[in-house]
């Protein structure tokens, strides 16, 4: 768990030799090397990201349609319908229970694999070579792997299901949909969870574990008391890493359902997707999608706290 | 008698331990190594129920891909558009990266936050103004607008993890040889880039994966001819029928260089799917 330390080691180094210019004027004082290796990165970067930023503002104000000639001035309607449209409320909701439901399964089964790992006897290495495999695979890949493994006519695992009498459309069911695509995040993002977990386990400290040794403690007195809490945190930087890809990714769920049916599996970043590209309303779109930078901007503040550890 | 029973005890224990475990595999794997094996049949044997793990595998599928189809130049866009944007990134992320290590910058915090915070946009809300900027300057449908939009997440990416990079290295080094009369940049390029070699490598993988696995911008930003491999494989499914030998052979070779090139850096794959939080 040695995190942030490395982010604080700049500030605490030593006054670095050729650090002084000459004098020479302000601008003169700015050239230092680091600045100029700095300058080309943060060109770049703030041009491709704050000035679409500021766009993405100006559209949510706008009466944007991507037919329409010029954009006209549109105050904070699209802001207003944000919060009254049931349609964006819904969508958050499916968010909240595809995030929640699916976090929570990959935390418990990512959190268990990694305590089995940690107490493997043997094959810790393989074990954890092919746990982590389903990381690699495009999400895109992931959705359409699930659709072949459902799919009702010839698919692996609903040929399963049928020898145990579940037998039903699983993408077009309103009731299986979302169960469905949480499942397909759960498979493809729990050995991540593991994978944090474990080497947080690999450098618990000792002394702790030693202490409730001696003290006699069973594996389940020491995993409550000594190796969870030591966790905690590592577990939340999971957690919220999770959370914010959660908000950017739509690829599975486009590829197997598009949002379907009836909306029941329509995350949010589909909802804008659909108003953006179906219905061309991209002064709405825009508002939804800072409505989601806003939700993302509020996880990555948390992040970067938990990461610098105060 | 104690020492007995407690050893059929732990042996209860590790068999517990390997079957959850070898549960846990066939549940991450199945999926995997039924698409591949799957590739491997003939369009008819695929759909035998109850289904064939033993079968006399076939590559016409791979082959009327590559001679019929257009998959050779998808691929080829794929390689392009994820490599440049690779380049891109670790060029200037590598600079800036050892710039914010070791430059004197306040708030520090902040620039944390900010580059963290644009990494994790979320695609959706960054689609709609790079749509519009690009429609602006006729890049939709062109390789060079999908760089932009990898690039967005790319270079804040590797200018974190280099910057992660770089701050571990003890700087006396670089100071010596500044005392010896060597200059800023030459310390940087000799010195500290050649001790940072396995993380750039690292970074370079991730940003390569990253890229190589986006559906969503490549879906709006590219146009026929420009099309990546993720696209050319929604499209399989999407048009009339679904074409499942070829989407479960195209769903291979996106994941296969990615399994091999990932696992060669599995060592620092935490840390970069962490954004360096956990190393």
């Amino acid at each position: 768990m040695s995190t942030g330390k490395s982010l604080e080691a700049p500030a605490q180094q030593q006054p670095q030799p050729s650090g002084s210019p000459k004098a020479g004027g302000r601008f003169k004082r700015l050239l230092t090397t680091e600045n100029l290796m700095l300058a080309p990165a943060i060109t770049v970067l703030a041009s491709i990201t704050i000035f679409p930023f500021l766009y993405l503002i100006y559209a949510s104000l706008m009466d944007f349609a991507l037919a329409m000639d010029d954009p006209t001035f549109a105050g904070l309607r699209n802001w207003v319908r944000l919060f009254k449209d049931p349609a964006i409320a819904q969508s958050w909701k499916v968010t909240l229970i595809y995030a929640v439901v699916g976090l929570g399964l990959e935390v418990i089964i990512g959190v268990g694999v990694a305590l089995l790992l940690y107490a493997t006897p043997w094959g810790r290495n393989i074990f954890v070579t092919l746990w982590m495999l389903p990381i690699f695979v495009a999400p895109v890949v992931a959705g359409l792997l699930g659709w072949f493994m459902l799919n009702s006519s010839y698919g692996l695992y609903a040929w399963v299901l049928q020898l145990v009498g579940i037998n039903t459309d699983i993408f077009g069911n309103v009731a299986t949909a979302l169960p469905a695509v949480i499942l397909i995040d759960v498979w493809e993002w729990t050995p991540l969870i593991t994978l944090i977990v474990l080497s947080g386990l690999q450098s618990l400290p000792s002394e702790p574990l030693e202490a409730a040794e001696v003290d006699g403690a069973s594996y389940w007195q020491k995993l409550r008391y000594v190796i969870l809490p030591l966790s905690a945190r590592i577990i939340v930087v999971a957690m919220l890493i999770r959370s914010m890809d959660i908000m950017r990714f739509i690829d599975t769920i486009f590829i197997t359902t598009a949002g379907g049916p009836a909306d029941s599996t329509k995350i949010i970043g589909l909802r804008l997707f659909e108003v953006a590209f179906r219905f061309m309303d991209i002064g709405y779109a825009a508002a939804i999608g800072l409505s989601m930078l806003f939700v993302t901007i509020l996880l990555g503040q948390a992040f970067v706290k938990v990461m610098y550890g105060r | 008698m104690a020492k007995d029973k407690l050893t059929t005890r732990k042996i209860v224990t590790r068999v517990l331990i390997l079957t959850a475990l070898t549960i846990a595999m066939v549940w991450a794997l199945l999926p995997i190594v039924w698409m591949v094996l799957s590739s491997l049949k003939t369009e008819a044997g695929m759909f035998s129920m109850p289904p064939k793990f033993i079968f006399k595998p076939t590559f016409s599928t791979y082959a009327f891909m590559f001679d019929e189809g257009n998959f050779g130049q998808f691929l080829n866009n794929s390689l392009i558009a994820a490599g440049s944007s690779t380049v891109v990134a670790l060029l200037l992320g590598t600079f800036g990266g050892y710039a914010l290590a070791r430059g004197n910058y306040r708030g520090k915090k902040h620039i944390a936050f900010w580059i963290i915070s644009t990494r994790m946009t979320p695609i959706a809300a960054a689609i709609v103004p790079l749509y519009l900027i690009f429609a602006n300057f006729h890049l939709i449908g062109s390789t060079f607008g999908l760089v932009v939009a990898y690039t967005t997440f790319n270079l804040p990416f590797a200018l974190w993890m280099m910057m992660t990079f770089f701050a571990e290295l003890p700087p006396d080094m670089e100071h010596a040889a500044m005392v010896d009369g060597a200059t800023k940049f030459q310390a940087f390029y000799r010195i500290a880039l050649p001790q940072v070699a396995p993380g750039l490598v690292a970074t370079g993988i991730l940003c390569l994966m990253f890229a190589w696995n986006d559906f969503a911008f490549a879906s709006v930003f590219t146009g026929h001819d420009t099309q990546t491999i993720p696209v050319a494989a929604s499209l399989l499914v999407s048009q009339t029928g679904i074409a499942w030998g070829q989407a479960m052979a195209t769903g291979t070779v996106i994941i296969l260089p990615m399994v091999i090139a990932g696992l060669a850096v599995r060592k620092y794959l935490v840390r970069g799917l962490s954004m360096g939080a956990v190393k």
